[in-house]
């Protein structure tokens, strides 16, 4: 094929991604120094991106009676102390001035009576502090954000372009290869520092609650460049999703009072330690516990047949009938509007079945307490990194926070590192875009007859599924590792119906299915490395059920094999600051244990 | 950018009777239509006047005019639009107005809409009582 | 429709107009036979077209969920987000997609939409604040009332259904058009800001609220119920008082 010259652009700091994290680190620079051109590339319009369909909150210390202690100890024991602990303080410190600059851009936080931002509670949380706007969150968030970057003019926006690639030359992120989806035709945007911020991997589970573009992108392509992916195995089932699609009913259902029962009709979380059973929602406790308490109890349900059956398998109900048709109407309007529109069952009548799906990502590119990768120049702040302050279990309403706090620290570090260096030479850059391009247009020249790219999509999220879900052990874990590897050869057969460059959405889906495989083998690898049971990673494997702090209070690191080997999975020390690791008590225990703290 | 490349040529389509697309489309030209039936009353009306002006005689031609069959037809037919006129006039009146709040609730338009209907009926019963020689 | 019919249902016909700029001169209808099942949704269908039957049809869809807004388009005439319609609901078929109607098709289910992107940087959709407002002052006090004032108009997705309602907008794509007049509107009637002046111009525009005739399908397909038709002529009012202020009053009119 003739090569048409590519396309070049210049900035100071390009952002991949245009979601809550990505925008809140343009508004960053562009508020610092109005004089840095900042590109910021996103494959879907911002306000598609899927920050948008976070339903429940965003935390921050809010009420006189809470303390950024009390935050700080629920996400470190909700992590089960795998977080960096000074991370975590930082962001607990800074968690409500971002939720106050977001009110100040006109975000619509639900109110109180006398005025003030209202704050509910949330699974894991012992006081409530979780910001909303209403069950639209991360969508009025998302909003909020984008159209307040449309004010700066030194955001110039790269919407509908697929990144393929990074320009790596001299030991550092000079530049990335994007390709215009509307055109087909790929662009240089060469900058001093890069942001990445492209989200999660939810998409290589098949069950999950994630959008089709959540195809963990940016984590790859930092990967394939040799930086390493911290905690991956940590993956987070949310308890309450819609059989079938996997769509989300928020934790707010369980915060405002919501029920979860067995085919008994019997709330069977009071038999795993997170009881007891009381009427009004009470924080930390039952169905208020932390995610993957939760959908642990719903595994161990299933395993005593004390779950229901429908058509797309095993389900136990969301009960909120008691909360009334017109709390409903008011607090989880979104809800009642999914479960009737998608399920036909209105909550004020009938319980919704529900189970567990994936989630959230803990784990992400290794990233420093200021959202430094271990490359010159490169950054990262939301779902796809791994700044430290999730562990191995994320607590609800902290991501979204997350977005705001890192997302501002990236801008601000990626412009300080801009500000100290040059551009690239521009023939070298050049060649490496050529090289990028010729590998990323292979899939369109292929002939012969290899899979459909769905037959190995499929296959890849029902392998992570099986061996890779809620409980993992050796053999299980083995058998995805090998499937991943036959899959990953098997990729580079894929047959493409669709040979044309205008909106060609199967090409880009297969490039985005290569992501996935890196980032599956990432998860696989680093989960079968773990040999213990903690947070979200729990094996059922002798010797690997309880906590080893001993061995494994370590952060997994997946490094990319370049010959296209399995990953190789290092570790390396928390940090601990203040909290030595305990035992995470939820319920009555840990009503006990505050009683204690606070005595 | 040095002109569109080849595969971004985007088809626009036409809009060549579109009101026949969607039946919310018809029923939003028939109720645009009914302006002309409210034009073409008053019209009626300022001939009248324009007779009464002219003297008896003219005025005697205007009022057999009216008696006229034909004219009868066209009462029935401005009548029946009017009618529509109405309905739908108050239908969109919510769309015009600022929120309302009675005390905490917001007042839902169709409370605006039927409140119109009602003023609307009250109007026309009260002017047909008048012209029945009914006096309050 | 009865229910035999209904149970006899196991497979229904998609007839998709499909638009490659680098095959078709002008669209073309193809047709897709796909599984029928009570609770597919036409963006399922589509997804199962795609994997299984044609890879080279494209569509955009993200969320599954009805709040990410890309999936809009019009099905069986109407305009409406693929995954919020079901295949039961458009039975016995065949069910017509075609892109969003009033919008150049890029390509098959796709429109070009930039033309509302360049809009949304017309009307100043972001909060202009009175005064600066230093964070350490805390948060604006906000009654629940207050924030009722804007709150139906700031739940718009920008899915675009509400374009393809509009023919005013299809008559003429200069119109500002509705989502984004609804937008506009929520940020003046936001207690906390003090643009509006900055953005009668928009408002009081040729492209602005005049182009609208109070067709009002806008409303009736919005499938956030936004209300966009009530957003706009609520401010053809506003829009004449203005007027009337700067007739009167030109000199102590806002700048």
């Amino acid at each position: 094929m003739a090569a048409e010259a590519i396309e070049r652009y210049t900035a100071d700091v390009i952002i991949l991604g245009a979601g809550g994290a990505g925008l809140r680190a343009a508004l960053a620079i562009a508020m610092r120094q109005p004089a840095a051109r900042i590109a910021l590339i996103s494959k879907v319009y911002p306000m598609r991106s899927h920050t948008v369909a976070a339903e429940g909150g965003a935390a921050g210390v809010t009420q006189s009676h809470d303390s950024l202690d009390a935050h700080f100890h629920d996400t470190v024991s909700g992590g089960d102390w795998l977080c960096e602990q000074d991370v975590v303080a930082y962001f607990v410190e800074h968690a409500h001035e971002e939720l106050v600059q977001l009110e100040h851009w006109g975000c619509p936080w639900s109110r109180t009576g006398d005025g003030r931002a209202a704050v509910r509670a949330f699974g894991g949380m012992a006081i409530e502090r979780t910001w909303f706007a209403a069950d639209r969150t991360g969508f009025h968030m998302l909003h909020t954000l984008f159209q307040t970057s449309i004010r700066y003019p030194s955001i110039q926006r790269f919407d509908e372009h697929f990144c393929v690639d990074l320009v790596i030359d001299d030991g550092r992120v000079q530049g990335v290869l994007a390709v215009e989806i509307a055109s087909g035709e790929f662009r240089l945007i060469a900058a001093k520092a890069l942001i990445i911020a492209t989200g999660g991997a939810g998409r290589v589970f098949r069950d999950n609650t994630n959008g089709g573009i959540v195809t963990g992108d940016g984590m790859a392509l930092a990967y394939r460049h040799g930086v390493p992916l911290r905690d991956m195995e940590f993956v987070q089932y949310h308890p309450t999703c819609m059989p079938g699609t996997g769509l989300l009913f928020t934790e707010a259902c369980r915060g405002e009072g919501g029920f979860l029962l067995n085919s008994e009709g019997y709330r069977y979380l009071q038999d795993y330690g997170l009881g007891p059973a009381s009427a009004e929602p009470r924080n930390k406790a039952m169905e208020l516990g932390p995610r993957d308490r939760l959908s642990q109890a719903f595994w161990h349900e299933s395993r005593k047949g004390r779950t229901l059956h429908g058509p797309h398998g095993e389900y136990v109900h969301l009960d909120l009938r008691h909360l009334g048709e017109r709390k409903l109407r008011e607090r989880l309007p979104q809800i009642r509007e999914l479960a009737l529109t998608y399920l036909g069952i209105d909550p004020a009548r009938a319980p919704v079945p529900v189970l567990p799906a994936v989630h959230y990502t803990m784990g992400g590119i290794l990233a420093d307490g200021r959202t430094a990768a271990p490359l010159a120049g490169l950054y990262s702040a939301g779902e796809c990194s791994s700044v430290g302050i999730h562990g191995a279990n994320r607590l609800g309403s902290n991501s979204l926070t997350e977005l705001l706090v890192f997302g501002k620290v990236a801008g601000e570090q990626a412009l300080a590192f801009a500000q100290g260096v040059g551009h690239g030479a521009p023939a070298r850059l050049g060649a490496l875009a050529e090289a990028s391009r010729a590998a990323a247009l292979e899939p369109l020249q292929r002939t012969g007859s290899g899979e459909r790219l769905a037959t190995l999509r499929n296959e890849l999220t029902r392998t992570m599924q099986e061996g890779c879900g809620i409980y993992r052990s050796a053999p299980s874990l083995e058998a995805t590792c090998a499937r991943l590897a036959q899959l990953r050869q098997a990729w580079h057969g894929a047959q493409l119906d669709d040979r044309s460059r205008s909106w060609n959405t199967e090409w880009l889906a297969l490039l985005e299915l290569g992501f996935q495989l890196d980032v599956a083998q990432a998860m696989a690898h680093a989960a079968l490395a773990r040999r213990e049971s903690r947070g979200a990673h729990q094996r059922l494997d002798a010797g690997c059920t309880e906590r080893d702090d001993a061995l494994f209070l370590k952060h997994s690191l997946a490094y990319h094999d370049p010959a296209g080997g399995p990953p190789r999975i290092e570790w390396s020390p928390v940090t601990i600051t203040r909290s030595a690791p305990g035992t995470r008590v939820y319920g009555a225990a840990a009503e006990r244990a505050g009683v204690t703290l606070h005595a | 950018m040095s002109g569109a490349p080849a595969v971004r040529r985007p088809y626009y389509r036409r809009m060549g009777r579109w009101w026949q697309r969607d039946p919310f489309f018809r029923r939003y030209m028939w109720r645009e239509a009914t302006a002309l039936a409210v034009l073409a009353y008053a019209l009626v009306l300022t001939l009248g006047i324009v007779c009464l002006a002219l003297g008896e005689a003219a005025w005697q031609v205007w009022l057999a005019a009216l008696r006229s069959p034909a004219s009868l037809a066209l009462h029935a037919a401005l009548l029946a639009a009017m009618v529509l006129h109405t309905k739908t006039w108050f239908e969109i009146m919510p769309k015009t107005m600022p929120m309302i709040f009675v005390g905490e609730r917001r007042l839902a338009a169709t409370t605006i809409t039927r409140c119109g209907w009602a003023a609307a009926a009250i109007a026309t019963l009260a002017l047909l009582a008048l012209a029945a020689g009914w006096r309050p | 429709m009865p229910e035999p019919a209904r149970a006899a249902a196991r497979s229904i016909t998609l007839e998709v107009l499909r638009y490659r700029p680098e095959i078709e001169a002008a669209p073309v209808w193809q047709s897709y036979v796909v599984p029928f099942s009570e609770d597919l949704s036409v963006l399922q269908a589509l997804q199962h077209v795609k994997d299984e039957l044609d890879g080279s049809l494209s569509f955009r869809w993200s969320c599954r969920m009805a709040i990410c807004g890309s999936c809009g388009m019009m099905i069986d005439g109407r305009p409406r987000l693929a995954c919020q319609t079901f295949l039961r609901e458009l039975l016995p078929g065949p069910v017509r997609l075609e892109a969003l109607a009033h919008w150049p098709i890029q390509r098959d289910l796709v429109i070009d939409a930039s033309g509302f992107i360049a809009g949304l940087e017309r009307i100043k959709p972001y909060l202009i604040p009175r005064q600066p407002r230093p964070l350490a002052a805390g948060e604006y006090r906000q009654s629940p009332h207050e924030l009722e004032l804007f709150e139906p108009y700031s739940a718009c997705i920008n899915c675009l259904l509400c374009y393809a309602a509009c023919p005013q907008f299809g008559l003429d794509p200069g119109f500002t058009g509705p989502g984004l007049l609804a937008l506009l509107h929520r940020y003046n009637a936001d207690s906390r800001d003090g643009g509006r002046a900055q953005r009668m111009a928009a408002v009081n525009a040729e492209h602005g609220v005049w182009s609208c005739t109070a067709v009002g399908y806008c409303s009736e397909v919005c499938p956030k119920a936004v209300d966009p038709a009530h957003a706009v002529n609520q401010n053809k009012v506003n829009s004449a008082i203005d007027y009337l202020r700067h007739l009167l009053a030109p000199r102590g009119a806002p700048p």
